[in-house]
Parts: structure tokens; sequence; C-alpha cells
């Protein structure tokens, strides 16, 4: 993709992503958090600015950065009024290609992450999303945390940090956009003068193979106490945007769980009111991601929801979606396709994302002639062929002392029990 | 479209801006269905609100913006959980939900299906002061949104077992926002031991038993209450002409009589004159300390002031609370603040969460020095200029999509009855000194007047020590949203 400028003088405002193709994944074994910390430390001191300075600068002019690391990828993103674009982007380029990485900074954030680590458990939902991942990809980079584990971020030393960073932020590895208040050769400009900054490189590949499927069916209990509900995830490996059924499974899940009006928010909230949310969702990167239903039951009624969520996958994947269904959610599809190109930031960021995650020649641009095109016979295989009802993961928050036989009770042909304490993940 | 004639229409002689459109639309129609123009209001520096009223006493703002095929649908209510009573807490918000059902001419679940089919989205929030309903369209789709908009807001059918189910969802919503969530649990009691007499004192969910115990005629006599054209105020920005609103407008709402709305039985909160302390356990791994002092209604001179304020003290990694208690200290993992934006004197809340091994007095002790130092000494001019840069951008960045600018017309508007006030307050600011700050710092940052809450941990938590070894990997996502 290299850079892709979307002008847009609606607000006098300019957005800039510098995307390097690199991420979690990318942390040797050992060194969970490495991507992670490296992003972060970007704004802890840059050649001639400390990183008190840097905090005072941005804020200052009236901005934002950020460096977000996922499993795949490093965006480092930054936004600005636009009478403060330059004194900004000279901050920027000190900090994206010239960072000092401070020892006594590195242990200072160390230390940061690890509070945050155990603040978060304080959220039922993401120990929920963790306990999913950690066992639907097992032993897969999918399933690392990203931002590592409290054991190896304090083994991560500054030279790992620095070997990160030579390594992955490098031209050949990097992606730009530039969108907002700027014209098409000024946005050309802004990116070529980040760019130069950084080292030529190599373009890194990406080193993870396909995950394997979960074998059989397995609980995983995350066990915290005084819960009055239980949160839940089921589901396991989904597909690849370059699968030949991928739009075709896109258009059936949305069915059954992608709307307000799906078949899930129908059964499980609007139905009988055992939820505030349910939906299932098909995550995408460079391999197969992951395929996930959930709900948010009160604790009482966990173990009739578990039985209507499975039935609802079984019901789905034997008799599929109906025609009415397809008609109606191509429609939704196609007709709110706008939402997704409505804003110049939008518009741009499906560039980056169809170059980061390596999606198909035109993903995003014949999209809509392809979802019009599935039929029936293709959403309803597509549902058959990659969701599956034996091989799957269930992830639980709740009390176990309390609803954890019961739980498991019903969960038909259940393979395997974790139950691990909230404080543990 | 500007116009010098003058006309006669509905018996009434009318001129200036829209006379012409205004003219031909209100020919031959009912008292309830004629639109009169109420203003045009600076929207920043490019566009115009232009305000309508109708015969029913609608308000209809439209702004004009075409930069996307899209436009942004909203109506809001004059009617929050302020107005509920003790016992009652909690059918504004039910009633929100309970807006996407049946009505006498569309059966259950028709409303989200048809507005879905059109590649629409929909939403809605209730708050202190106001509920609103959100509908993002395609440009298509306005006049599917505006009769089905104006269709919920008069015939309603409210029944069992959908008002039974709903009240499920919501009981469903409380126990993932509040009941099993720390920061909410401990939000919803801080603002009830704040305020002993104020309606904000409710929580906008309901307490569990009210929720639980609300009949199907509670819910007719609230929406036969609240649920009119004259507490209405529709906002619709995008890809729209304004000859084009007001005549759906005019069909879909033209016929809708006006209701008496009562006028509101309330209680001023009294003067706090001696601090507040409150303690609680939870299974959480570390402790907590939230606060709230007293903090002026969204209307008053005092309050942008003291919204800087609290940019200086909380606005990002640079603001001097996060630099003194998470960086140079690390006693805390979070620290924030937030001045309430409330019709009525609210509460400038503030919460911090200490690292392991912290409690919540070191954090409050360090806190009082900070906001000691606010009260003792004027704050630079130069933290103030990046207070208003940070804020600027903020508000900015609110304002890219056609329902960002939909929500800051429609909140102002409801609130303070002029919806381009943002723009306004981007001017207050600005001229805000130091001498406003260090006022408001004196008068609002008195410890007499505030409340605290603090949080412990229930010792349900293992050691950490013991936590490190058993950590196992897994990715930053939570499954509800």
């Amino acid at each position: 993709m290299g850079v892709v400028v979307e002008p847009s003088p609606a607000l006098p405002l300019v957005s800039v992503v510098v995307a390097f193709r690199s991420g979690a994944a990318h942390d040797p074994v050992g060194l969970e958090g490495l991507g992670r910390l490296t992003g972060r430390m970007l704004r802890r001191g840059a050649e001639g600015w400390s990183s008190e300075a840097i905090e005072e600068t941005i804020d200052f002019l009236g901005g934002e950065f950020a460096a977000d690391v996922s499993v795949s990828a490093t965006v480092v993103h930054f936004e600005v009024i636009k009478r403060s674009l330059e004194p900004f982007l000279q901050l920027v380029s000190a900090v994206l290609c010239q960072p000092v990485f401070d020892a006594a900074e590195l242990d200072r954030l160390k230390r940061e992450v690890v509070a945050e680590i155990i603040e978060s458990r304080d959220s039922d939902g993401l120990l929920c999303g963790r306990a999913f991942r950690r066992s639907v990809f097992a032993g897969h980079p999918y399933g690392r945390r990203v931002s590592g584990q409290i054991s190896t971020l304090t083994t991560i030393s500054r030279d790992d940090v620095v070997k990160f960073y030579k390594t992955h932020y490098t031209r050949a590895n990097a992606h730009v956009i530039v969108s907002g208040d700027v014209d098409v050769e000024e946005g050309q400009s802004i990116a070529a003068r980040l760019l130069e900054g950084l080292p030529a490189g190599e373009r890194i590949d990406d080193p993870v193979a396909e995950p394997k499927p979960v074998a059989g069916r397995k609980l995983v209990f995350v066990d915290k106490p005084e819960r009055s509900q239980v949160q839940m995830a089921i589901g396991g490996i989904g597909t690849h945007p370059a699968d030949e059924d991928h739009i075709a499974l896109l258009v059936a899940n949305t069915a059954f769980g992608g709307t307000f009006t799906s078949r899930l928010m129908q059964e499980i909230r609007a139905k009988r009111g055992l939820s505030y949310g349910t939906s299932s969702r098909l995550g995408v990167d460079r391999r197969r991601e992951s395929f996930m239903m959930h709900a948010a039951p009160k604790a009482s009624d966990a173990p009739l929801c578990m039985q209507l969520m499975l039935d609802q996958l079984h019901e789905v994947r034997e008799n599929g979606i109906t025609a009415d269904e397809l008609a109606f959610v191509k429609k939704y599809l196609i007709r709110s396709h706008a939402f997704e190109v409505d804003t110049a930031r939008k518009r741009a960021h499906r560039k980056l994302e169809a170059a980061l995650f390596d999606l198909p020649e035109g993903y995003y641009e014949t999209q809509n002639a392809r979802i019009e095109a599935v039929t029936l016979e293709e959403a309803n295989a597509a549902l058959r062929k990659r969701l599956s009802e034996d091989d799957m993961v269930i992830a639980v928050v709740g009390t176990h002392a309390e609803y954890g036989k019961l739980i498991e009770e019903a969960i038909p042909r259940l393979g395997s029990v974790e139950v691990v304490p909230f404080d543990s993940e | 479209m500007h116009t010098t004639s003058i006309s006669k229409a509905g018996g009434r002689i009318r001129k200036g801006p829209f006379a012409e459109l205004l003219n031909e639309l209100n020919r031959n129609q009912s008292s309830f269905a004629q639109a009169e123009h109420d203003g045009s209001i600076a929207f920043g520096p490019s566009m115009r609100i232009e305000r309508f009223v109708f015969g029913n006493g609608l308000r209809v703002l439209v702004l004009e913006d075409h930069i996307a095929p899209v436009i942004s649908l909203q109506t809001w209510f004059g009617v929050g959980s302020r107005h509920e009573k003790d016992g009652k807490t909690g059918i504004a918000h039910l009633f929100e939900h309970l807006m996407f059902g049946e009505t006498e001419t569309t059966a259950h679940g028709a409303f989200d299906r048809m507005l879905e089919e059109a590649g629409a989205e929909t939403n809605a929030a209730t708050y202190l002061d106001w509920t609103y309903y959100q509908m993002n369209l395609p440009k298509e789709a306005l006049e599917l949104a505006m009769k089905l908009e104006a269709n919920r807001m008069a015939t309603l059918v409210l029944r069992e077992p959908q008002v039974a189910s709903e009240k499920e969802v919501v009981a469903n919503e409380r126990r993932q926002r509040v009941d099993d969530d720390v920061d909410g649990a401990v939000s919803e009691m801080l603002y009830k031991e704040a305020f002993l007499e104020h309606g904000y004192r409710h929580p906008t969910i309901g307490w569990m038993e009210d929720i639980l115990g609300f009949t199907t005629e509670d819910c007719v006599q609230f929406y036969k209450t609240y649920y009119s054209p004259n507490n209405a105020t529709m906002v619709v920005v995008g890809d729209v002409e304004i000859g084009q609103v007001l005549r759906l407008v005019q069909e879909t709402y033209g016929h809708m009589a006006p209701a008496v709305i009562p006028v509101e039985d309330v209680h001023p909160e009294p003067p706090q004159t001696e601090e507040r302390r409150f303690t609680t356990k939870k299974p959480t791994p570390t402790h907590k300390v939230t606060l709230g002092y007293k903090s002026p209604a969204l209307g008053d001179f005092d309050h942008a002031p003291l919204v800087i304020l609290n940019e200086i003290l909380f606005g990002g990694r640079s603001s001097r609370v996060h630099r003194e208690l998470v960086q140079k200290r690390e006693i805390a993992s979070e620290v924030r603040g937030y001045v309430g934006s409330f019709r009525d004197p609210g509460l400038y809340d503030i919460y911090l969460s200490a690292r392991e091994g912290h409690t919540g007095a070191e954090l409050l002790e360090v806190l009082d020095g900070l906001l000691g130092q606010v009260c003792a000494e004027p704050i630079t001019e130069k933290e103030l200029d990046k207070a208003k840069g940070r804020i600027e951008f903020g508000l900015l960045q609110g304002l890219e999509t056609a329902n960002g600018k939909a929500d800051q017309i429609g909140f102002y508007q409801t609130v303070l009855g002029d919806p381009g006030a943002i723009f306004d307050r981007i001017g207050v600011y600005q001229r805000v000194t130091p001498s406003d700050l260090l006022r408001v710092a004196r008068r609002y940052l008195v410890r007499s007047a505030r409340t605290v809450i603090e949080v412990f941990p229930d010792g349900s938590a293992i050691e950490e020590e013991d936590a490190a070894d058993e950590m196992e990997d897994g990715e930053e996502e939570e499954v509800a949203s």
C-alpha cells in the first residue's frame, strides 16, 4: 500500500497513521509484551526531548499521539489541530524515528503495565475474552496477551526493546495514511518526511502458522466471587478473508448474531430477556481468526442461556438461515456500507486494514457485489463447514461454587473442564 | 432560502428567511402542523442550524451537511432520571428500551428490523436530565425513519409479556454495569450519598427492586406524561434539504396534539456543610477511592473554568494528578476526574485506583495536597494554554460525523436551550484566566462539601506472588460491548 492520502476539509484536523506489519506475534517466547512495551516507550524520550517535554508538547499543541499494538501490527497514530501541524510533525518525527529508550523510563513503564494488568481483573468482560482466546488459540501467538504477563515483562531488557525497534520500525515494514485537512501533495510530503527518518530495513515475515482447531468441547471457568451474572463466550476458529466461503460466512453470521434483530438477539434478549447484549462475531487477521458468540445472563439463568445458545448454533448449522434472512441481511450490509466510508479517516483505515492483514486484492471495493452474489446454499454450507459444534471453547466468568456444576451439566458432550481463579488471568 | 416577500398563511403575516417555504407548507394545515422559523444559529465558522417550531410544540433543528450521503436523526425528550420518584427509579431508562417495541401499526421487533433493512443504525440513551433516540441513516432512509419515529411517539403499545421481558433485560444491564462492576457500583453510591434531596441521587438505571416492580400501567402513565411533541426536540444533520425535512415532519407529526407537561417537582439540593465519608468492600484486587465535590450547573459562569481546572489536574499524562500519582510516586494505576454537565448543580467526581500495596487513604492524602496547591497558587499561563488546547481538540474530534454534530446540537438545545452552545463554549474556554481558576478552585474544592467513598478489597483475591506464576496468555478483548 505504501502511502495513502485521504483529504477532507470538513474539520481543521489532520490525522496520520504509521503502521508496521509487526505486533505481539513477533514477541520472542519468554518476552511476551515486548512489542507493546516498545510502542509505548516511543513517547517516553527521544533525541532532544525528555518524556515530560513530549507529554507537555502533545497537549500544548492540541493533539494526541498513541501507539497501539495488536497481535499482527503496531499502529502509531497522531492527530492534531491543523494550525499546529508543523510543530507537531517535528515532535512526532523525533518520537517515531529517534526514541532513546531510557532504561529508567522502561522500568517505570514495566511497573505501570503490571499495575494495569492487575487492575484489569475488575472487568469480567475482559477476563472472559482472555480466557476464550487463550483456549481457542492455545499455544498459538493469537492466544497471547498483547500486554504480556507479569513474569515475562520483568525479564524484558532495554536491549530487547532496542532490537525490536530496529528490526520492525522500518520503511519496508511500514504503511502510512494521512487524512483530514490536507491536500494530496501535502499529505505525501508529511508521509515522506516521517518515513525518511526510518531506516530502509526489510519487510518482516509473519511468523504465524494457521491455528489448529480446538479438539472437543472445552469449558474454561474463570472463578470470581460474588458474581450476580455469568459472562459467557462460545466458539472456535473462524475464517480468513481469502477463504472462498468467507463472505458467505460473513453474511450468514450477520443473520445469526450480527445485528440487533439477529436470531441470537431475538431468542436470548427479545423473547426471554436473558441478557442485555448478545451477538456472534468473526475476527479478521492474517490467519484464520475466531468465531465467538457471547451473552451475560443472570447467574441463575446461565444454564438455560448456555443451552439456548448451543441449541441456536446447532439449529443454524443443521437447518441454515432462511431465504428471508438472507435477503434481509444483504440489504442491511449493502445499505449500511455508507457508514463505513462517511469520513476520510474511515476510508483511509479500510485501505490500511486491507494492506496490514493481506486482504485479497479489492477486498473492500468488491465486498458489496460479493455479498449480493451469495446464495442461500453457499451461506448455509459455510456455516456447516466453518463453525463446529463438536470442537469448541466455552469460556465463562462466574462464581464457580454456586453455578459451576449446573453450567457443566448444561453442556452436552463436554470434554474437559478447567477452573481458574479470576486473578490468575 | 431567503426572501423579502410578505405573505399571509395560517392567519399570520410571515416574512424573513424561509417565508416562502413556510407559506407554502402551512397552507391549509391544522394549527398543530403549522411550522415557524425560530432562529438561525451559527454552528462554527461555516455552518448554520435552522430551528423551527411546529404548532404542537415540536422543535426541529436542521443542519445541512452534504459531505457524505448519510443523515443523523435524533429525538431528544426533556425527561430523565431527575424526574423520577423514590420507589419508581429507572422508569425513564426502562421506557427508553420499551420505545423499540410494538406500535398500533408495527409488530414487536418490526421497528428495528425495518430500519436495519434500510441500512440504518439505531440507539438510545438516558441520563439525569434527558432521554434521546438516535438513528444513523443512509440518506434514502429518511422518510421511513421519520415515519417510524413519529409512530412510536404517538402510538406505542405497552403490554405483557414485552414489558416483563424488557424489565429482565434492564435488570441484566444493571447487573452488568453496576452490580458486577466496581466502577459502576461505586459511582452509583457516590451520587446516592452526595445528593439527599435532588433527583440526581437516583441511579439512571434504577434500583433493582424498582426495575422489577414496574407495572405496565406505570409505563403507560409515563408515556402519556412525557412523550409528546412539546417535550421533544428533533435534530436532523446530514445530506438533507430543509424543505424536505419540514414536509416530512408535517406529514408525520403534524396531527399530534401537545400534552400538558407537569411542572417538575424539583427539590434543590441544600448546601452540604460536612464531609461525608463511606467505605465499602468489593471483590477487587486493589483499593480505590472516589470523591464528589459539589459542582456548578452547565449553564453557570463557573462551569467552563472548572472544566479547565479538571483538565489541568486530570487531562492526559502531563496533568498534575497523573504525573504525581501514576508516574512519580507510582501509587496509582488509574486516575480520572469529570465535571458533571447537568442542568442543575451536580458533582465534580474523581476516581483513583491504587496500585497493589497502596491504599485509598494514601492516594487521598497526595490528592489533597495537589488540590490544596490549586487553591493556594495561581495556575501558570502555560498550563492554562495546554488545557485549552486539549479541550478544543477534543471538541473538534467529536464533530467528525453527522451523528457527532447531532449529539452536540441536541444536548445543548435540551440542557441549555442553545443548540450552538458548543462553539460558544470554545470561546468561553479561550477567555478563562488564572484568576478564574483560582476562584473556582477555592469555591468548589471545599472539603466540607465533598463525599468520599473508599473501596477495600474483600480479600477474595489471591496474593500476587502466586498469581504471577499462574498467569496465562490471552488477548485484550472484552466479550461484551
